[in-house]
């Protein structure tokens, strides 16, 4: 069996969110919303930091599906339009969906975008990768571990963009990838990990 | 059938209304859930609410009707066509709402094709469905030329547990969400009694109204009898609430933010209407024997009732979308069509808001003008003339 998941380095993330704008550019996601963003933990302002000045702390959290092992979006999807593969990705089948919306108010992460309009894109064209399909209004979307990449055997456009090198990609039902490696031997947060969805994403400082 | 004038007059209106609510519709189904109030932070608005009121409304109904044939309560007996009446109505009414809600109704088929047994709202569309039959066949059974009283009662053994179960069912599309407030075992205890209390009203409001039409005959004694009944359903669903809330806020952990939104945040003065106007108001008006002979204090209570369940589906619902699990700036991509016009405030949603629109809200008037519509017109012509005994 094949896991593929990403680990996030808090430690290097510096939140200039290149990620989202690598994904939306990778994925063809349309105007007002995205698949991966990032946020600055328990803040209200965007870069904001926590605590009474000089103690301040700032936590930057990348966040996107986090390809769950136990997803509840995709137990709760009627027409199995969410679906697990067999490379340990969390999918939609687009043809499928229906837009009842179960699998947005399921997932513990807000990590999914729903298409309320007909797509608007700037510039007025399909952008990004040609296997990627495109969505009509009405359906569900969210980060699919750049399925039409990794297919071919490529990283995730995260990751190649990130200019810090924050996140890792890699299979971790092969002991000897980094990812592997790193779960093993570093101190991992697993974002949620009380509501029991086992993310295959993981966060290491 | 002689219709007067009067009532000819309002049919027309609610129909203009209907017609409204289509055209509202239509305008959605071009443009897209867009042009409602929803957003990513806050995904589901007043259709699901109404989709939940409108569940109950219908359960209660039909839970009066066969418990009375179930359980050989003769007096009771009597409003089982009226009952049955509602409880069809309310849950076609409720079924239009999941329908407009959805984003891609041209793929509903999907459902058929390849269902998945394991979502709630699988298990709802077949409970629905199955509701809705026997619902038929106990009309068609009780005043059809084919009446048959004991296929009712053998109908009533199947239609009670299925009353209480699409209730249920209706919870765990909620209940069983490990990501929000609304993951608790009570969920579906409060849905039935909820549904009870407020269903029970509408037939309540339903009764007198008929009676007052001149259209069906209802003795003061069954209404008085039907009113001491609703307030032991508001005191169990009362009870509930209660247990809720403790549990809720006693450990003071995770779930005091959704708590606090419920008690003095957002969703506060829905919740402070149902437990005072909702619930201890038409509690007090019926707990005493009394008020229970006064028709216009029974309608008084039954609509509290009706609108503080209401109100419950109101903050239920909505105090979940509040503070995101994951809580940060900037927060959320709204993907509404104002964010995507409007990008640089407008886009990202820290806290989870919403406010529906005019169209959201004329749909929702369009669809409950056509129940009340479906009521006059089925009410009419299975009820007028025959007295209720009769139709036994």
């Amino acid at each position: 069996m094949t896991r593929l998941a990403i680990a996030i380095n808090m430690h290097r993330c510096i939140g200039c969110q290149t990620c989202s704008n690598a994904c939306k550019m990778e994925n063809n996601v349309p105007m007002g919303m995205l698949w991966t963003r990032t946020i600055a933990e328990n803040c209200d302002v965007t870069d904001g930091a926590v605590g009474e000045f000089p103690n301040l702390t700032r936590t930057y959290l990348p966040m996107a599906c986090q390809h769950c092992e136990n997803p509840a979006c995709q137990k709760v999807c009627p027409t199995g339009a969410t679906y697990k593969d067999d490379m340990g990705r969390v999918e939609i089948d687009y043809d499928k969906c229906i837009g009842c919306r179960m699998c947005m108010a399921a997932c513990p992460y807000n990590v999914r975008v729903f298409n309320w309009n007909d797509p608007n894109r700037d510039p007025d064209f399909n952008y990004g990768d040609k296997d990627v399909p495109v969505r009509s209004k009405g359906v569900m979307e969210k980060c699919t571990l750049c399925k039409e990449r990794t297919d071919r055997g490529e990283e995730p456009m995260c990751v190649v963009c990130c200019p810090t090198k924050a996140r890792i990609y890699g299979d971790l039902d092969d002991p000897n990838s980094e990812i592997s490696q790193i779960k093993r031997q570093r101190s991992v947060r697993i974002l949620l990990e009380e509501r029991g969805t086992k993310p295959q994403v993981f966060y290491f400082e | 059938m002689t219709v007067s004038s009067k009532t000819k007059c309002t049919m027309g209106l609610l129909a203009a209304l209907a017609l409204a609510g289509v055209g509202c519709w239509i305008f959605q189904l071009v443009r897209g859930l867009g042009v409602t109030g929803m957003s990513n932070s806050n995904s589901w608005g007043l259709y699901i609410t109404m989709f939940m009121l409108f569940v109950g409304l219908s359960a209660g109904g039909l839970i009066v009707a066969s418990s009375a044939s179930v359980f050989h309560i003769e007096r009771y007996k009597r409003v089982a066509v009226p009952a049955v009446i509602t409880s069809i109505v309310c849950i076609c009414v409720a079924g239009m709402f999941i329908l407009i809600d959805l984003g891609g109704i041209q793929r509903i088929w999907r459902i058929v094709t390849g269902p998945n047994f394991v979502s709630p709202l699988l298990w709802d569309v077949c409970v629905i469905t199955i509701y809705l039959v026997i619902n038929i066949l106990d009309l068609v059974w009780m005043c059809g030329k084919k009446a048959d009283e004991h296929k009712v009662e053998v109908l009533s053994r199947i239609a009670l547990p299925v009353a209480i179960l699409v209730h249920s069912v209706t919870a765990w599309i909620f209940g069983l969400q490990i990501a929000k407030a609304w993951y608790s075992a009570i969920m579906a205890p409060i849905f039935v009694a909820s549904a009870c209390d407020s269903g029970l009203a509408l037939l309540l409001v339903a009764l007198i109204a008929l009676n007052a039409a001149g259209v069906f005959k209802v003795e003061k004694s069954l209404i008085k009898s039907l009113s001491g009944l609703l307030a032991v359903f508001i005191a169990v669903d009362a009870f509930f609430v209660g247990c809720e809330v403790l549990t809720m806020a006693y450990p003071g952990a995770s779930e005091s933010v959704a708590l606090s939104h419920m008690v003095s945040g957002a969703t506060a003065p829905f919740f402070w209407f149902e437990i005072v106007c909702g619930l201890l108001v038409p509690f007090l008006i019926l707990v005493f024997s009394k008020n229970r002979e006064k028709t216009g204090l029974v309608v008084v209570a039954s609509a509290l009732v009706i609108l503080g369940v209401a109100a419950k589906r109101v903050w239920l619902l909505f105090t979940s979308f509040i503070t995101p699990n994951v809580y940060g700036a900037p927060g959320i991509p709204a993907g509404t069509a104002t964010a995507i016009g409007n990008p640089s405030p407008d886009v990202w949603m820290t806290l989870g808001t919403y406010a529906p629109t005019a169209p959201e809200v004329m749909i929702v008037v369009g669809v409950i003008s056509l129940g009340v519509l479906a009521f006059m017109v089925l009410s009419n012509k299975l009820l007028r003339g025959v007295d209720g005994a009769a139709a036994r």
